[in-house]
């Protein structure tokens, strides 16, 4: 026992003595928890979204739609039914002229396979339009777009059967209001109000301006709200769907971006159908009262069913009658019952938004697709920080750093080989990781070989780190311990663990000046976001000019030390 | 060849070296001996370019130098106290490595690794890892490495440290063999018997000051003498004191020895011995060694 004693006590004067371990024992808890306790400690930060709100009408402006349907022939027919007269375009341009100058006012663009569109136009009346509408709807769901290249290839859609175009101004319940509270609100007044709090909402003119927001990260989400937004939403048979875009490929931001999203839309949700299930509700009532029934003065069935129990009466000497009219009471009693069942029921269901959400990607990308990026680039920055430091605490442990010294080869070119065979073997390794990932399991990887590109230029920033903390050790067992303190701390500082966009401020900048924070990004928008080389070269740029900055620091470090 | 010049260095306000001034002759081997912190790593370090005197000139072939100067450099050779190697590359390797970074092209750098090999004594291990060597191989690679480029001075940090007599003894013969070659060596030691051995001339640094500096010989000269030790049958004092007397030798007793210390001992050795016969119970000669002198140096200068 004495033996164990003695042991446990010299245990623990070693570590007391012994200043890296005392870092790692009992300082580092406290670092890491700091790290953490900067970055939540202003949690629940409003998300960062972009909204387009499609309801704004433009003079001039055309609204295009398309639908995925098998009954194109029985639309085409009704469509050429309605019309008093049709006229076929050749090409988007003509039928874009006959819109803008009148001549139609609707125009369907018919998709087949390996062909060019057949255009057909016609100068239809609202209530023809809004019936051409509701045809489509009913066939098949519709979406709206700003364009009609963005129509035909639509991103993460299904290809469109049918195209529609009509002027945006009649477009049917553009621009409609809805009152909630005793205020009006227009569709992206509506997504202000309810996101308080919850999100920090710009709005943006077109989709394609919000998606380079996105793409440059100033914002999480895109919300497009669809025209006509509020009347589906206050209309009794219509969902309204809401594209949303979100950045998948970081999976934390993305998350937080949903959840936020789904989050005050269903406050929206609610409130919209706690307004038209009181309007609703009323109205079922006035059935049983009476009175305006959304624009027509009815007699209540209470009315009638009191008026039955009168008649009733004064048919007290007529049984055969009498029993007739009871008849009829209790089918009213039973409607009103059923009247009240259903405004009931009516207040508990009601479901007015629907989300359709789909990836920067082109794809809804799945848990491992957005894990991939993150994985290599914190790969690299292990095996990175700890080749660089490894590679140069070797030539002292082997005693050659003053032999070296006394050569023609200076400092820097000891620290740069090391850098350049650092990089290659780290690249090596993470294009293994790569090609792997894709081959074997399936990961999607919108562009490979501007991945492997941007795989270097990680690996050169992030084996530089090692290069510096190697200034620091003169052991391996030294230079392991002094990497791995330093790069784990990094991990919580890149938005990989936490969304950047959810940190304080301070903490966002730090992020910047960490090259796994680009490594990160910039693989993942390669990656998943469709990135190319342009959107990529500033970021791969940072990473060259970390990786020449650490190699100058580590020379004019390895320098100093071998001046002693 | 090479000296310094009051060369002076401070670490933190402590002074490592004070004023040494010293001159090394072409083709020796000198040697610079002190007790542990006395400086001559410290000197070695500026000798060799990796740290600058604080105050203080380096004189090469008599002209003033910069010691991180590459043209000065390129014409020293350093041998560190630890054996410096790629352990996991081979002897041919690591020597062929050193010639690279020291400028060579390949038709000038693998003959020069094979003379070196041979040189070494290490050419049947020129394939194996230097991982695999005894330290007294290493020691002569390390060596060896010191040498690519042909310097004409070679500084050496405690070369011998840590190695078995039989690699200790190799390797002073090979660094013999460099002062052979003309090469002017300068060889920092703990080992007296190796100071004695294979240096042309000493200095003693204490302190960061130089204390003495000559042969072998003179420093033992001036630091000790060679002694007769005597057991002797009681009442032999007085035979004793007449043989000295007439010998010009002087004597002292310590404890039951009496201490015999003059000029020339061996040479007046017999007739001491024929002027105590019969008192004479044990007599026993002791040449001093560089490291009694060193000794009794250190006691002197208070160490």
């Amino acid at each position: 026992m004495r033996g164990w004693t003695a042991l446990f006590i010299k245990d623990g004067k070693l570590i007391l003595r012994n200043r890296l371990l005392l870092v790692v024992l009992v300082i580092y808890p406290f670092l890491i928890m700091g790290i953490m306790g900067a970055a939540f400690y202003d949690a629940g930060r409003p998300v960062p979204l972009g909204l387009v709100d499609l309801d704004r009408a433009e003079e001039g402006g055309i609204a295009w739609l398309g639908a995925t349907t098998d009954e194109v022939p029985a639309l085409e027919r009704r469509f050429r039914y309605r019309a008093v007269r049709v006229e076929e375009f050749g090409s988007c341009e003509e039928a874009e002229e006959a819109l803008s100058t009148g001549r139609a006012s609707m125009v369907l663009a018919i998709m087949t396979d390996g062909e060019s569109p057949r255009w057909l136009g016609a100068d239809l009346t609202a209530d023809q339009v809004e019936l051409t509408l509701e045809d489509v709807r009913e066939a098949s769901s519709m979406r709206d777009y700003s364009s009609f290249q963005e129509a035909l290839e639509p991103r993460g859609g299904e290809r469109n059967d049918l195209v529609l175009a009509l002027r945006e101004k009649e477009y049917p319940h553009i621009g409609e209001s809805i009152w909630l509270d005793k205020e009006s609100y227009d569709a992206s007044g509506l997504i202000m109000r309810f996101s308080s709090g919850v999100a920090e909402v710009t709005e943006y003119e077109s989709e394609e301006e919000a998606r380079e927001a996105l793409a440059r990260g100033g914002i999480d989400a895109v919300i497009v709200l669809p025209r006509a937004f509020v009347y589906r939403l206050k209309a009794l048979n219509e969902t309204a769907i809401v594209p949303v875009i979100i950045d998948q490929s970081n999976l934390v931001k993305a998350e937080f971006a949903e959840t936020s999203i789904r989050g005050f839309l269903s406050r929206v949700k609610d409130g919209v159908a706690e307004e038209k299930m009181r309007a609703v509700v009323a109205g079922l009532y006035v059935l049983v009262t009476g009175g305006d029934f959304f624009g027509t003065e009815v007699v209540g069935l209470g009315q009638i069913r009191e008026n039955l129990e009168t008649i009733k009466g004064a048919l007290a000497d007529r049984p055969e009658l009498a029993e007739l009219v009871e008849g009829g009471i209790d089918l009213a009693t039973t409607v009103i019952e059923d009247i009240e069942e259903a405004a009931d029921y009516l207040k508990g269901t009601a479901l007015p938004v629907e989300l359709d959400i789909s990836s920067t990607a082109g794809r809804t990308l799945s848990a491992k697709d957005a894990a991939v990026p993150a994985l290599i680039a914190l790969s690299i920055l292990w095996t990175g920080v700890l080749c660089g430091a490894i590679l140069m605490v070797v030539e002292d442990e082997e005693g050659m750093r003053e032999r070296i010294a006394l050569t023609e080869t200076g400092p820097l070119a000891l620290v740069g080989s090391k850098l350049l065979l650092a990089t290659v073997v780290v690249f090596a390794q993470s294009a293994v990781m790569l090609v792997l990932a894709v081959a074997a399991f399936g990961v999607f990887a919108s562009n490979a070989l501007l991945a492997l590109l941007v795989i270097a230029a990680a690996s050169f920033s992030c084996i530089g780190i090692g290069l510096v903390i190697a200034a620091f050790a003169r052991q391996v067992a030294a230079a392991v311990i002094m990497s791995v303190l330093v790069s784990f701390p990094l991990i919580f500082m890149t938005g990989a663990v936490y969304p950047l966009s959810q940190m304080p401020s301070f903490m966002q900048w730090l992020a910047h000046a960490v090259p796994l924070t680009y490594a990160i990004d910039a693989l993942s928008g390669v990656m998943l976001r469709g990135e190319g080389l342009a959107d990529v070269a500033g970021r791969v740029g940072i990473l060259l000019a970390f990786g020449v900055g650490l190699l100058a620091a580590g020379s004019m470090l390895a320098r100093r030390r071998d001046a002693g | 060849m090479i000296s310094l010049l009051g060369v002076d260095k401070e670490y933190d306000g402590l002074r490592a070296l004070s004023g040494v001034s010293l001159s090394i002759e072409e083709g020796e081997i000198f040697g610079l001996i002190g007790p542990n912190g006395a400086g001559k790593t410290t000197l070695i370090r500026i000798l060799s370019g990796r740290m600058d005197p604080t105050r203080g000139e380096i004189l090469f072939q008599g002209e003033k130098v910069e010691a991180r100067h590459p043209g000065y450099r390129s014409r020293i050779g350093l041998v560190p106290q630890d054996p410096a190697c790629y352990g996991r590359l081979t002897a041919r390797e690591n020597l062929g490595l050193m010639a690279r970074l020291y400028g060579m092209g390949r038709e000038e750098a693998v003959p020069r690794v094979e003379e070196l090999l041979s040189w070494s004594g290490l050419m049947e291990h020129a394939d194996r890892q230097a991982r695999h060597f005894s330290r007294g191989m290493l020691q002569r690679l390390s060596l060896a490495m010191g040498m690519v480029h042909s310097p004409p001075v070679i500084f050496m940090d405690e070369p011998t440290s840590g190695l078995d007599p039989e690699a200790r003894s190799s390797l002073w013969e090979l660094i013999s063999r460099l002062s052979g070659e003309g090469k002017t060596v300068l060889v920092t030691t703990h080992n007296m018997e190796e100071a004695d051995h294979i240096c042309s001339r000493i200095a003693i640094l204490v302190k960061g000051r130089v204390r003495e500096v000559g042969s072998p010989r003179e420093i033992k000269g001036l630091l000790g003498a060679d002694r007769l030790e005597l057991r002797l049958e009681n009442g032999a004092e007085g035979a004793l004191s007449s043989v000295c007397g007439r010998l010009g030798l002087a004597w002292r007793r310590e404890g039951d020895l009496y201490v015999v210390t003059g000029e020339n001992i061996p040479g007046k050795l017999p007739e001491v011995a024929s002027g105590l016969a019969g008192s004479l119970r044990d007599l026993h000669y002791r040449e001093v060694t560089l490291e009694d002198a060193f000794l009794r140096f250190m006691r002197e200068v208070g160490e």
